[in-house]
């Protein structure tokens, strides 16, 4: 079992190398936005998949809590300034 | 390795199939909102199978009654940032792509 | 008093995540011996709640809730609960936040003294980052101008 989480850990790391290709080359920067948050999403998973691997699981739930909750602050600030700035 | 943890396997190759399809979206449909439909859906989607099935792995405990917490606040929160990002498109006035 | 660019479905489950958010900052100060957490990170947490308060709803509401005057008295007072555990521990004659002589005032044993003297501390720090936080988002997003009641009244005519 910890053989198909290890693996299942680095295949969820190369999607996020994924997604920053996105984030990098973006045109514009409404598109680097929602790149980011889909790292923040794949990034939470990652993080609970290492507390089953290291076996200290109550210790990362707490993080990955705290996590959530300010990618989705953090997503929304940003998007509102945008809207007023009237820049795409 | 008992049968409630050999019970979470489909579950999380379930969360995996939908990240992979989400992320080639992301990078290969031709413009900005389409992109956001294939983020905004697949990602919430795949986060919260992925925490089923963790949280069916642990079994009857407190940690995952907290992962459970955690699938609930993105089933919330995940599509109202994508309603924000959208919503801050729309009023700059980007166009949607029209095929020709 | 909604502005135009207020979006209903945002507010609405604004209002519905900020109590929650700010339980879970409870939690995050209380159980800092047993968990990640602390002070400084429950501080955090809390002071997030209160800027998505002022994002999705605006700034005259969030005013109503928590005004300048407000702000700076928490920020005060966070300090006065740190400084002033320090200065008991020092009037009942030990060293400056030695927390083992509050077992004279608290009846148990000095090891559990000193557990319920950091608890303290964590909370005070907590209460000063908040109040901090928010006042610093304030203060950038007005630019240092607040209009009075009387001059707003005077602006609308």
């Amino acid at each position: 079992m910890d053989n198909f989480f290890l693996w299942l850990g680095m295949g969820l790391f190369f999607l996020v190398l994924l997604c920053l290709y996105r984030g990098v080359f973006g045109p514009g920067v409404l598109n680097r936005v929602a790149a980011i948050s889909a790292i923040g999403t794949k990034t939470l998973v990652i993080l609970l998949i290492m507390g089953y691997i290291y076996q200290r699981v109550d210790m990362f739930v707490d993080i990955s809590m705290v996590y959530a909750l300010l990618n989705f602050i953090g997503t929304i600030t940003v998007s509102k300034y945008l809207e007023m700035s009237g820049e795409i | 390795m008992n049968i409630i943890q050999a019970l979470s396997i489909p579950f999380l190759l379930g969360g995996f199939f939908f990240f992979l399809a989400a992320t080639i979206g992301l990078l290969r449909f031709p413009d900005f909102y389409t992109r956001l439909h294939a983020t905004g859906k697949g990602d919430t989607l795949a986060v919260l199978l992925s925490l089923i099935g963790l949280s069916v792995y642990e079994g009857f405990s407190f940690t995952a009654v907290k992962i459970v917490f955690i699938a609930v606040f993105m089933f919330l929160a995940q599509p109202t940032s994508t309603h924000a990002i959208s919503r801050a498109a729309m009023r700059c006035g980007l166009k949607p792509w029209v095929k020709k | 008093m909604t502005r135009l660019t207020d979006d209903i479905i945002i507010r609405a489950v604004a209002r519905i995540m900020i109590p929650f958010i700010q339980l879970y900052a409870l939690y995050v100060i209380m159980h800092g011996h047993h968990s990640p957490g602390g002070g400084f990170q429950g501080g955090v947490i809390l002071g997030a709640s209160f800027i998505l308060y002022l994002i999705t709803h605006g700034l005259e509401e969030a005013r109503v809730r928590m005004s300048e005057l407000k702000a700076g008295i928490f920020s005060a007072s966070g300090v006065l609960i740190y400084s002033g555990i320090g200065l008991l521990c020092l009037i009942l004659g030990s060293n400056f936040l030695d927390y083992g002589r509050l077992s004279i005032i608290l009846k148990v044993i000095p090891a559990q003294a000193r557990s319920l003297g950091i608890l303290g501390v964590e909370i005070g720090v907590g209460i000063t980052v908040m109040a901090v936080m928010f006042s610093i988002f304030f203060d950038i997003s007005t630019g240092g101008i607040i209009l009075e009641d009387e001059e707003i009244k005077e602006e609308n005519g």
